[in-house]
């Protein structure tokens, strides 16, 4: 005789169980990247060298000027230090993860998953993120620390600001990642396409110099997309050049972008699944 | 003699191929070709237009940074093309999966099939850009026009595609060994070809000094630049040593390929 399994004791499933695969899924991507420690030890390396240069090249464009653009030289070591160390965890050379499952046609397989696509891929890149962060972060902030000295937010506020800072841009950044790595659904040649987005994005957000460096003309411009939302924010919050009211509505900018690009998401994903069905991949 | 005209016969129908294959979705290609293009004109276009802001970087106007970062890029984008079979992440792949030991069986000069095996034509507007970069400087930098000035900055050039070839065939030949490290060779790569595009005095005098010295990148193209433009050499080096410069790239190309050498005698596969 066999036993059938109880049928679930009624009502809604509790919040925590909902809770319990998302947190999985994130502890799991956030131990992955601890798989190659020497991967892990050169990729440091490599930013700290190209730190040292960036450091070099700031430095000399500053000369003996005290402050150009609400930075002063130590703010600029600081700037370079953050981008150093949000690089990997924000993928600002590129992420080709998403695109490389809807190419091999194994997106099917995360589609029987019980949980939404898109969270299932936040969760997971939350997990990266944070490892990433962990791994190499905050080794070259320390490094940036010892060497050069950093300028720390200077208040629980500015502390609080920048967390969620932190946390507007790599869900931002996230979200932009996976809306260019849909275009996989429609195009064999997405990695070309991806190649392009990054290319903008790094000038766009920051990490090839400080936006308040640019020309009025190109930060306006800058200004319609979200790309200073996703690093340039969270320095000028952590180095002091936004404070006040208009960090509240740096931040505010952030979260309306988020919005956006989630809805943006959510309808490509959609389109996408659907043509997928139609092509039967 | 009719042997060499037979190899470059049969790297010129190698590379025939590729040129076929990469041009079969056309779309990819120009979309590589443009993403390729945006991030050399994203990562000047952040330079050039911080650039009015501050006046100059360290003494040197926006002509004669462009002298340096120009040459460097168009030297590092014409070696990447020739040499991009070398690059640790494409040689270690085909040693990973095997692809590297038919190459062996082929009645074909090895190093002659892993110059042709990637041949990236996508960079071909990186190129233009660098070139039109370079230009600007040319105009733009003191420079006294004449055959002295155009042979050192074609000797440059030249010594600069050996040097980064060398180190790119360096770092290959590694990936025989071992497949992790290499990327400390990306440090000396990319590391060395963002170091020279900017004037050199700007950093501290331990690593000017390590690249002059240890590893001879200043010779390659910031020691000659000196020298057109008229500016004293650092650490009171003759002039001369601006002239001998670009010896230092041939120089270790023909010791990257001793090394190659000895790295394919000991090559065994990986088994797979």
């Amino acid at each position: 005789m066999t036993t059938t399994p109880a049928p679930p004791t009624g009502g809604p499933v509790s919040r925590l169980s909902r809770l319990a695969l998302p947190w999985a899924v994130t502890r799991l991507g956030f131990q992955r990247q601890f798989a190659y420690p020497q991967a892990a030890l050169w990729g440091l390396i490599t930013n700290s060298f190209f730190g040292l240069l960036r450091v070099a090249v700031l430095l000399a464009l500053f000369g003996t000027r005290p402050q150009v653009a609400g930075y002063t030289p130590q703010d600029a070591i600081t700037y370079t230090g953050l981008t150093q160390a949000f690089i990997m965890a924000f993928s600002l050379f590129g992420w080709f993860d998403f695109m490389r499952v809807i190419h091999r046609g194994e997106v099917t397989a995360d589609l029987l998953r019980p949980a939404s696509l898109l969270g299932f891929w936040a969760a997971q890149d939350a997990g990266r993120a944070l490892g990433q962060l962990a791994l190499r972060g905050l080794p070259m902030l320390l490094i940036f620390q010892v060497i050069w000295g950093l300028n720390w937010p200077p208040g629980p506020l500015a502390w609080a600001q920048v967390t969620l800072s932190v946390l507007l841009a790599w869900a931002c950044g996230f979200l932009f990642r996976f809306l260019v790595n849909c275009a996989a659904f429609w195009s064999p040649d997405a990695v070309g396409f991806g190649r392009f987005a990054w290319a903008v994005l790094g000038l766009g957000c920051g990490f090839l110099m400080p936006l308040a460096f640019f020309p009025e003309w190109f930060r306006a411009l800058l200004a319609w997309t979200p790309f200073p939302g996703m690093l340039n924010t969270v320095v000028e919050l952590w180095v002091g050049v936004t404070t006040g009211p208009a960090a509240w509505a740096a931040l505010g900018t952030q979260l309306g972008w988020t919005l956006a690009l989630l809805l943006a998401c959510q309808v490509t994903l959609r389109a996408g699944l659907r043509r997928l069905e139609v092509a039967g991949g | 003699m009719a042997d060499f005209r037979h190899h470059l016969t049969l790297y010129a129908r190698l590379l025939g191929a590729q040129i076929r294959s990469q041009g079969a979705h056309r779309t990819s290609f120009m979309l590589d070709a443009l993403g390729s293009l945006l991030i050399t004109a994203a990562e000047f276009a952040a330079l050039a237009l911080v650039l009015p802001r501050f006046g100059g970087l360290g003494g040197w106007t926006l002509g004669e940074i462009c002298l340096l970062y120009g040459l460097a890029e168009l030297a590092f984008v014409l070696m990447d093309i020739l040499f991009g079979g070398f690059d640790a992440p494409n040689l270690s792949t085909h040693v990973r999966t095997g692809s590297f030991s038919t190459f062996l069986l082929r009645p074909a000069p090895l190093t002659l099939q892993v110059f042709a095996s990637d041949f990236a034509l996508r960079r071909i507007p990186r190129v233009l850009l660098a070139a039109a970069i370079a230009g600007y400087g040319l105009t733009h930098a003191p420079l006294a026009a004449g055959p002295e000035t155009a042979a050192l900055l074609g000797a440059a050039v030249l010594g600069m595609i050996c040097f980064f070839g060398g180190l790119f065939v360096i770092g290959g030949t590694l990936t025989f060994w071992t497949v992790d490290s290499v990327e400390a060779m990306n440090v000396l790569t990319y590391g060395g070809r963002t170091l020279i595009s900017y004037p050199m005095d700007i950093y501290s005098a331990w690593l000017r000094r390590t690249f002059t010295y240890l590893i001879p990148a200043a010779f390659l193209s910031y020691l000659p630049a000196l020298h057109l433009l008229g500016r004293p050499l650092p650490d009171g080096l003759p002039g001369w040593a601006a002239l001998i410069g670009p010896l230092a790239g041939p120089l270790v190309l023909a010791g990257a390929f001793a090394f190659w050498r000895v790295g394919v005698r000991r090559y065994q596969g990986t088994g797979t």
